[in-house]
């Protein structure tokens, strides 16, 4: 009976400190806290600089493993789809290794700067692209090309129109690959340094914050995270909508 | 576009895997005339408009375009540019029956000369009433009247057509067949492939056969013409 009391009493407290600390992050976001503002910031500056500058690349491979049949190619899709499950911190580590003083890459002094996680991100938003995008253009049908390509398009408009024909599935790749780098820790921490109005963004912010036991700004980061993949996944879901045919 | 009045094919051989599907054929295409291209499923002929619509990579080529023989290599481009290919079912882009007949029009050409050619496409084709119809939701014998447009607007040399009347209704055969007629009055040359030549009984100017991977010319009583006696038409195995 004790013991039950005792249950319920730590429940209600953690509830109670849920709910507290929550109502404070709340308060943080919408008072216009500059710090946090900061953080979310660099959080999309980076991240959207990383994905914009992956996904031409990105697709191109991918265009080329759909299009082409050459030695190696089945190979490289592996190869490929073996980088999907490598940690973020790996990644980071790996980079770490190479742009540190005394790495290969170490003359660029790069590292605790936001290109370092910007390269960092793009390692990361690569493969899911290429993987992604590789499934959405092979289930584009073949005739499209040929139809382009035969209707005169030269082969800078074909490839254009068989990524607006394969539009709903790259649109998938795009999202499923900024959802998953704006979120990654490891790679920013590591090549980042989480350093205040510079390298410190969303993830990073949240790990340090936690560590301290501030939750407040931990959960405030957090409901932006949430609230961006909300949006991200109803702007997909319209999108696609409207492809629907008529 | 200057169109050439004939154009030569040489010694045209593609193999798949272990089985030859083209042996070393030769014929010539005259402009403004059609030619039928018969045979069995199988026999190759999709193949060879492919080929001729440099979609496919031959083993051999030598094609004449009435600027002396080249090869395959140096001239995939110009025939790129050249033919037009039109698949068994046309595939239609994603988006309006205007967006997909404005594909097939030069991008030089200003707003308005695009807008009036397509309104002219429109016309020709019978379509005025879907031009704002989304391409994908048409039916067969529309998307194939959708798919003779574009070759209208591109005007192309040579017209390569895979069953072009292939499960198709009676109405929509005819619409395809009048279609055909008036594109071939405008001095392309045609190679049709079908394997049932009875479908286009007065459109047809020479018949074509393929025959195991062979060239066989037939003449108006259905037979094998002799043909060591033209010399730009050979097959030899």
């Amino acid at each position: 009976m004790q013991e039950s009391l005792h249950h319920s009493t730590t429940a209600n407290d953690v509830m109670e400190r849920l709910t507290t600390t929550t109502l404070a992050a709340l308060e943080l976001l919408f008072s216009g806290n500059p710090e946090l503002w900061e953080i979310i910031a660099i959080s999309f500056q980076v991240s959207g600089i990383a994905i914009l500058v992956a996904t031409p690349p990105a697709l191109l491979v991918a265009f080329v493993l759909s299009y082409y049949h050459f030695p190696g190619r089945r190979l490289l899709i592996s190869l490929n789809s073996t980088l999907l499950s490598v940690p973020a911190v790996v990644v980071g580590l790996t980079l770490f290794i190479l742009l540190s003083r005394q790495g290969p890459l170490g003359e660029w002094k790069l590292l605790f700067t936001q290109t370092a996680m910007i390269l960092g991100q793009i390692a990361l938003a690569f493969p899911i692209l290429v993987a992604m995008g590789h499934s959405a253009l092979q289930a584009c049908d073949r005739r499209a090309w040929e139809t382009a390509r035969t209707l005169g398009a030269n082969p800078f408009r074909a490839l254009l129109t068989i990524m607006r024909e394969a539009r709903f599935g790259l649109m998938a790749a795009l999202l499923a690959a900024y959802g998953r780098i704006i979120a990654e820790v490891g790679a920013s921490m590591m090549l980042g340094g989480n350093i205040l109005h510079y390298t410190r963004n969303i993830p990073t912010a949240i790990a340090l914050e936690s560590s301290k036991g501030e939750f407040a700004q931990g959960i405030a980061l957090g409901l932006v995270l949430l609230v961006l993949a909300f949006s991200l996944n109803a702007f997909l879901q319209h999108f696609q909508g409207k492809g629907q045919p008529a | 576009m200057v169109i050439p009045k004939t154009f030569k094919v040489h010694a045209l051989k593609k193999h798949f895997a272990k089985r030859q599907v083209l042996h070393e054929i030769s014929f010539s295409l005259e402009s403004g005339h059609t030619h039928l291209l018969s045979g069995d499923n199988g026999a190759g002929k999709s193949t060879l408009l492919r080929i001729l619509a440099g979609l496919e990579k031959p083993d051999t080529i030598q094609l004449d375009l009435g600027r002396g023989v080249r090869c395959w290599r140096s001239i995939k481009k110009e025939l790129q540019h050249h033919t037009l290919y039109l698949h068994q079912h046309p595939y239609m882009f994603d988006g309006t029956v205007n967006y997909n007949l404005n594909y097939a029009i030069s991008e030089k050409l200003t707003k308005q000369e695009r807008k009036q050619q397509i309104d002219e496409a429109l016309e020709w084709a019978d379509l005025k009433d879907l031009a704002n119809s989304p391409a994908k939701s048409l039916s067969g014998g529309e998307k194939q009247r959708v798919s003779l447009a574009r070759a209208w607007l591109k005007k192309p040399a040579i017209l390569l057509l895979d069953e072009p009347t292939a499960n198709l209704d009676h109405e929509s055969r005819q619409r395809t067949l009048s279609l055909l007629e008036a594109l071939k009055n405008s001095g392309s040359a045609m190679l049709l492939a079908s394997h049932d030549p009875m479908h286009f009984p007065s459109l047809i100017d020479q018949h074509l056969h393929l025959d195991q991977g062979k060239l066989i010319r037939i003449n108006e009583q259905n037979l094998p013409i002799d043909d060591t006696a033209h010399p730009s038409f050979r097959s030899t195995a």
